[in-house]
């Protein structure tokens, strides 16, 4: 008994191993035939190896899809002057460090990082390898290798707030937030400015989410708001979730990122979106010239970088001669959307009339704005 | 009617050769490369190139070694947290929430109690806080295993949850005092000091033998001679000390063990103990030795989980779990670096999820073929075949 069990174990570990080999054998062949078909050539000698790493993946319908949007169109820009290598869902905590070291030393020149998180571990290397141009998303922190490019969101945010303002029937919206940081207060409080331009007497309701892509909570925080009346809601998260919901109770819905209007056609009225093909264009040719651009780099939308995208067919002709109106003193420099007189949700006066905010205290923002209902977790 | 069938079933082994344990782990990894490889296949790629590629980058390259080796050094202990359990046939599924807890613990250790201590005793005091962390959350569910025979899967998976929203509440949560309040930005945690942070091994110079060493410092930190300390002294305990003796034969029975004299309850919370505790090193190893901070992302990346992988396929044999955790380390290596390999290489990141799930799959069904064997016979008759199919589990089928 024992013997034939030993036996069996034998033969069935064989016939595993067998199997194992036998369909190795048979990909052999196929593997080797498809290796020299694909990998001869096709390698511009002498090109400039850029490297992109992404937080999520390519098809987020957000963040990340800007992100390779604009690659695209560096790529199309450049052409054989680049050779790209793109890295997908790589998380940006310490064990990123790895990865940034390999595509440093697999000789790419200009390493573009789109997380917060990935900026220590690169800035902990970056000083190894100082041929290498890093290049640090939504970043605060520069080394001379390294720079660091975000956006001014506030002035589509503000402009996007207009449009809210004009469609909500009871001046109540809602606003799906993620984290409390000052990339989303400063955003939250744009788009409560530009709605309070428009009837000063809306209130913008947040809920907090402590996600950047979680469409199941990212619904129900927006549910429930819907449930507390507001009939409008906007977003800072990456997924289409919240339009979802807009969509389900016949509300409004403001966008982010990107044009999402196809998941809900009659509830959308624009977004702010990014468009980062210019910069990444911009910084190839600057490493092309020899240059490392390592300064903070904060587009606006007159340089593009910024932009509003395409009305949802409920905005009514007026609503967008207004905010183009709007949008034109942004792009002529002529209006800045945190102009005084601004008070904090308390009443305390943060900036007097017409003081313009600096862009130190701004990238700083730890307050709401009047007309804001919600709270930020205190120090 | 008499109609001859054939009855194929599962029956258990009677003794399990040891060599069987070899092959059986080697042959489920084997076909887990195989099913990974009809799915390359299916999506247009050429299995075999990519697993030659996959072990280049991952295993026969110096930096590539050096980062699987680094990747591969919670896993270690993850793993060893996991097989120490396996020994008595307790089921800690909590290394996960352990891990979190040593994070927290030495990166406080790491803030409030070793500034100004001497840098090895800095490290040792981390890496104890750490230790200490994980043993302390494995403690409730050790005693009401021991005192109320509560199972231990349920109460350790739940403390997972419980110690994954506590770390995030310390950072995005709150003001604490892990956090650091000068950063603006997104929430980061506080730094340790310089002191405490585990020293990273780099190649001695630019070159050496012919072989040209690139710059910068490898992912091999102290942590790493932690792990395979950890391993040695888990297997003089229980191999070679009467704790380990009565550990084994908790094992294989308890009521032979009770007849002995040995104390369950002592056994059973000394092993959840030691097992919290290894999962504690493997967080504190991370914070110190990586993030210098404590950073939920950085250490709620399933490590805890695929410690219970780890020892599944070590067959909780301490030396096999560190062989095992540096193959695992360099399939997560491997995966992302395959992102940046020749164009008709370059896989998916989803490919090598999968590809870790049907190691898991094979190993535990290869587990079953260990402990249990398929026997097929000719059944004469049905009356004959339900005589037979009590007492063995068994799928009956007719030609």
């Amino acid at each position: 008994m024992k013997r034939t069990a030993k036996i069996g174990a034998a033969a069935l570990a064989l016939t595993l191993g067998l199997a194992a080999c036998g369909s190795d054998k048979e990909k052999v062949d196929a593997g080797g035939g498809d290796k020299t078909t694909t990998t001869a050539g096709e390698k511009p000698a002498g090109a400039l190896k850029v490297a992109f790493v992404y937080i999520g993946p390519v098809g987020d319908g957000g963040w990340t899809d800007r992100h390779d949007k604009g690659r695209e169109e560096m790529v199309a820009k450049l052409g054989d002057k680049v050779e790209v290598t793109v890295l997908e869902n790589i998380l940006d905590n310490a064990a990123s460090e790895a990865t940034f070291q390999k595509l440093a030393r697999d000789g790419n020149k200009l390493i573009f990082a789109t997380s917060f998180g990935y900026g220590d571990p690169m800035l902990k290397i970056a000083g190894d390898f100082p041929d290498t141009c890093f290049q640090w998303a939504t970043g605060f922190k520069t080394a001379d290798n390294l720079g660091t490019y975000f956006g001014a969101a506030e002035e589509a945010r503000y402009l996007s707030g207009i449009a809210a303002a004009h469609a909500s029937k009871n001046g109540k919206i809602g606003y799906v937030a993620a984290f409390p940081i000052p990339e989303v207060l400063r955003g939250i409080n744009a788009f409560t400015l530009g709605a309070r331009s428009v009837n000063p007497a809306a209130t913008v309701q947040v809920v907090w989410t402590s996600t950047w892509f979680d469409p199941k909570v990212e619904k129900e925080a927006a549910e429930s708001l819907l449930a507390e009346g507001v009939d409008l809601l906007a977003q800072h998260q990456d997924s289409t979730a919240v339009g979802e919901a807009a969509k389900e109770k016949g509300a409004k819905w403001v966008g982010y990122n990107d044009d999402q209007s196809k998941v809900a056609p009659e509830a959308w009225l624009t977004a702010p979106i990014w468009n980062w093909g210019g910069y990444y264009t911009k910084a190839a040719e600057s490493v092309l010239g020899g240059k490392c651009d390592n300064s903070q780099y904060y587009g606006t939308m007159a340089d593009g970088l910024v932009g509003l995208a395409d009305f949802g067919s409920s905005v009514d002709q007026a609503t967008k001669d207004h905010i183009e109106a709007v949008k034109k003193t942004i792009l002529d420099g002529s209006f800045k959307p945190f102009t005084g007189p601004i008070n904090d949700q308390s009443g305390k006066e943060i900036l007097k009339k017409d003081e313009v905010a600096e862009l130190g205290a701004l990238l700083g923002t730890d307050y709401f704005v009047e007309g804001v209902i919600g709270e930020i977790p205190k120090q | 009617m008499r109609v001859a069938s054939i009855d194929v079933r599962l029956e258990r082994r009677l003794a399990v050769w040891r060599g069987t344990a070899l092959l059986v782990t080697s042959g489920s990894l084997l076909l887990a490369l195989v099913v990974g490889g009809i799915f390359l296949k299916l999506t247009g790629h050429p299995p075999l190139d990519v697993y030659r590629e996959l072990a280049k980058t991952a295993y026969f390259n110096w930096y590539g070694f050096t980062d699987t080796l680094g990747a591969s050094t919670p896993l270690v202990l993850t793993g060893l947290a996991a097989a120490v359990g396996f020994k008595m046939n307790l089921y800690n599924i909590g290394a996960e929430g352990q891990l979190f807890l040593g994070g927290i613990a030495s990166a406080w250790a790491g803030i409030a109690i070793v500034p100004g201590m001497p840098g090895p005793l800095a490290v040792l005091t981390v890496m104890f806080a750490g230790a200490l962390g994980g043993a302390a959350w494995a403690f409730i569910p050790a005693l009401t295993r021991a005192y109320f025979n509560t199972s231990e899967i349920v109460t350790t998976l739940m403390f997972n949850f419980i110690g994954l929203y506590l770390m995030q509440y310390l950072i995005q949560g709150s003001y604490s005092y892990w956090r650091d309040p000068k950063i603006v930005g997104f929430p980061q945690g506080k730094e340790i000091v310089d002191a405490a942070r585990l020293p990273h091994w780099n190649f001695p110079a630019d070159s050496m033998f012919g072989i040209a060493f690139p710059p910068g410092r490898t992912q091999v930190h102290l942590g790493l001679a932690f792990g395979v300390i950890a391993a040695l002294g888990l297997w003089v305990l229980i191999e070679r000390t009467r704790f380990g003796y009565g550990v084994r034969v908790t094992g294989d029975s308890p009521a032979a063990a009770r007849y002995a004299g040995i104390s369950i309850r002592g056994s059973i919370i000394v092993v959840m103990l030691i097992s919290g505790a290894l999962a504690g090193l493997a967080g504190a190893g991370i914070v110190a030795g990586q993030g210098y901070k404590l950073d939920p992302g950085g250490l709620a990346v399933a490590l805890g989980y695929t410690g219970i992988v780890v020892a599944a396929l070590a067959r909780s044999n301490p030396f096999a779990v560190v062989v095992v955790a540096v193959l695992l380390g360099g399939l997560r290596t491997g995966a992302d670096n395959m992102q940046s390999a020749p164009d008709n290489l370059k896989i998916p990141v989803a490919i090598a999820g999968m590809l870790e799930g049907a190691v898991l799959i094979c190993a535990l069904g290869g587990e079953l073929f260990r402990t249990h064997r398929i026997s097929v016979r000719r059944v004469p008759s049905n009356s004959d075949r339900e005589e037979h199919l009590s007492g063995a589990v068994g799928v009956g089928v007719s030609p």
